[in-house]
């Protein structure tokens, strides 16, 4: 398996992560610190009171200067201070934050593949039958009718006409009463969530299993009076995924994007509500900080895929 | 594809060989197109849609970002207010006819933008190669790494709050597909004879690229420029929904869904309005893509 191609070939992976890293994070702090505003704007500070704070954060040195002792603190695992909650170290609340979003996103992530692929599969099955139609159709309606629809209805729906349901747990507004949440807080977000990008997955698999099940080993299963189910799960199924595999990248990168207003509607304390919130407050430090978290955990998930592709396909080596 | 092609311009009769009247690529595209009802309802309501946002330049029951004198606030549909009125005592079906036409703007302008941009980026990279396109390509690679609405909302606060600067901060998160798309057209089509005989005929590099090459793959660009379109007007109604967009009093479908949100217990109709039109729209959208896919560029069928 860990040859030494492939080794050389996760190296040259890892220094691109590094590379799209520092690029993706200079480019942030330069747009955010070239912003109008601070976090200290709205205080009542002053003068030479307001002159000892931007000092006392590094801010009244050149951007550069500012982003080269980013990095070196970045290199030690140190983000950096919150300007909002003054002095907050921003490392262990992101890691805190993170580990909350990947609760939700690995769950959505779940319910995403499972639900598309089964659906794709069925549709494939079916292909130009009513069942067909239908699961197309859903599969559309999920990729467009905005998450925050189903999140409002979903919301609207527990709280107000079948609080009995979740027993008065999604309460209006929602929020998560711990940091990671409940089963029946997590599910519905997650549900959502998972439902928004299954489209995908959908279309995906029927693609790719109406070709496969035109290949002439599918139908050489078929002669030697192998049972449908066996021919579809076992030979036509596995190189059917092959394609949905190489969209699991995309589909990690649309999850964190309906995260961020998932998190802010179901009141989770995430990256995403973190983001949109260290946006509006000005403070900037923690917007560089969830910014550059998100590109490496994304490069990771693409590097992850890649080597996946290995392991389902045999041919495939790097 | 392991099946075999089944002649489909000509028929073999006793008599010989009949071939079908011969029809442009535009006219058969068209007429496969009015084939799919699907694509066909969703053109019409889409042409509605315009309409009423014509007609919103010209007209609106009440002025939409008037609070309305005596009142009432989040008042449900009557007769006065067809779709009821919001948290100030705004008109509702006002504000929702400013929104379809801000959602088109958006939309369609997106599209313009990004079919430029990824047209003119895709078209050089494809058609120089070498290490103009090992630049462009590694570019695309890294806007592809980054989460787009991430970008769109740091680029949307850097160039200020507008319906301009919303466009553009949109584009810069989906101009990859455009271009990698255009790109790959033009990679293949450049290796293709008639390319190779306007060269030898004399024709310089802008008349292959901008008078053959890219003529040549405008089906698959106006099926993309057709997906662009609902992915804006998505991720315009995000940011708006979070606060992040067009900027109050201008109403948008994002912003009147996220102030329904908030008023949800008091006035479920004021969130639902905006939900059902986005949802609709971008159906109608993503129908109309469907179709013109299948229409025009055949390869692409699934």
């Amino acid at each position: 398996m860990l040859t030494r191609g492939t080794l050389i070939y996760i190296a040259q992976r890892l220094a691109l992560i590094v590379f799209t890293l520092i690029a993706v994070s200079f480019l942030v702090f330069v747009t955010v610190h070239t912003l109008p505003g601070n976090a200290f704007e709205s205080d009542r500070v002053h003068g030479r009171a307001l002159q000892l704070l931007l000092h006392e954060y590094g801010l009244d040195q050149p951007v550069l200067v500012q982003y080269w002792n980013f990095l070196l603190n970045a290199l030690h695992g140190n983000l950096g201070v919150s300007f909002q909650i003054r002095g907050l170290p921003i490392t262990p609340l992101v890691m805190r934050e993170l580990s909350v979003s990947a609760e939700l996103g690995g769950t959505a992530l779940l319910i995403t593949i499972g639900l598309g692929t089964t659906f794709g599969v069925i549709a494939a099955m079916r292909q130009n039958s009513w069942v067909d139609y239908t699961l197309t159709s859903i599969a559309v309606v999920g990729y467009s009718v905005p998450s925050f629809v189903f999140a409002g209805l979903g919301v609207l729906i527990f709280s107000y006409f079948l609080p009995s349901v979740t027993n008065g747990v999604i309460s209006y507004p929602a929020i998560w009463t711990g940091t990671y949440g409940t089963l029946v807080e997590l599910s519905l977000p997650a549900i959502i969530l998972g439902f928004y990008t299954s489209g995908q997955v959908t279309r995906i698999t029927r693609a790719a299993m109406l070709e496969v099940l035109q290949q002439d080993y599918i139908r050489t299963a078929r002669a030697k009076g192998l049972k449908t189910r066996v021919v579809t799960i076992r030979h036509a199924l596995r190189n059917a995924l092959i394609p949905v595999i190489s969209i699991l990248g995309p589909l990690v990168i649309s999850i964190i994007t309906g995260s961020v207003i998932i998190e802010n509607i179901f009141g989770i304390p995430g990256l995403g509500k973190e983001f949109v919130e260290s946006i509006l407050a000005a403070d900037y430090n923690v917007t560089v900080a969830v910014f550059t978290v998100y590109a490496l955990l994304i490069g990771i998930a693409n590097l992850i895929v890649d080597l996946l592709y290995t392991v389902v396909d045999p041919r495939i080596r790097y | 594809m392991a099946t075999i092609a089944t002649p489909v311009f000509e028929q073999e009769y006793a008599g010989g060989t009949v071939a079908r009247a011969q029809v442009g690529l535009w006219r058969d595209g068209f007429r496969r197109l009015r084939r799919n009802r699907l694509a066909l309802a969703a053109l019409v309501y889409l042409i509605l849609l315009f309409l009423v946002a014509i007609v919103a330049i010209f007209w609106t029951p009440y002025n939409p970002a008037t609070i309305l004198p005596n009142t009432l606030t989040y008042l449900g549909p009557s007769a006065g207010h067809p779709l009821g009125t919001d948290d100030l005592g705004r008109d509702l079906l006002s504000r929702m006819m400013q929104g379809a036409q801000i959602s088109l703007i958006v939309g369609l302008g997106t599209s313009l933008v990004v079919l430029t941009i990824g047209v003119v980026v895709g078209l050089i990279a494809g058609y120089f190669r070498g290490w103009v396109d090992t630049v462009i390509s590694v570019f695309i690679n890294i806007f592809y790494g980054i989460p787009g609405i991430l970008v769109a909302i740091v680029l949307y606060l850097v160039l200020g709050r507008g319906l301009g600067n919303i466009m553009l901060a949109i584009s810069a998160t989906v101009w990859m597909d455009m271009a990698r798309l255009v790109r790959g057209q033009a990679f293949s089509i450049r290796e293709r004879e008639f390319i190779e005989a306007a060269r030898a005929s004399g024709a310089k590099s802008g008349k292959i690229l901008f008078g053959h090459i890219l003529p040549n793959s405008l089906g698959p660009i106006i099926v993309q420029a057709t997906f662009v379109i609902p992915i804006a007007i998505l991720t315009e109604a995000f940011l708006s929904y979070l606060g992040l967009g067009i900027p109050s009093p201008l109403a948008s479908w994002g912003s009147i869904a996220s102030e329904g949100y908030a008023a949800l217990p008091l006035e479920p109709y004021m969130m639902l309005w905006p939900a059902i039109a986005l949802s609709v729209t971008l159906l109608a959208f993503n129908f109309l893509g469907d179709g013109l896919r299948d229409a025009f560029d055949p390869r692409q069928r699934r």
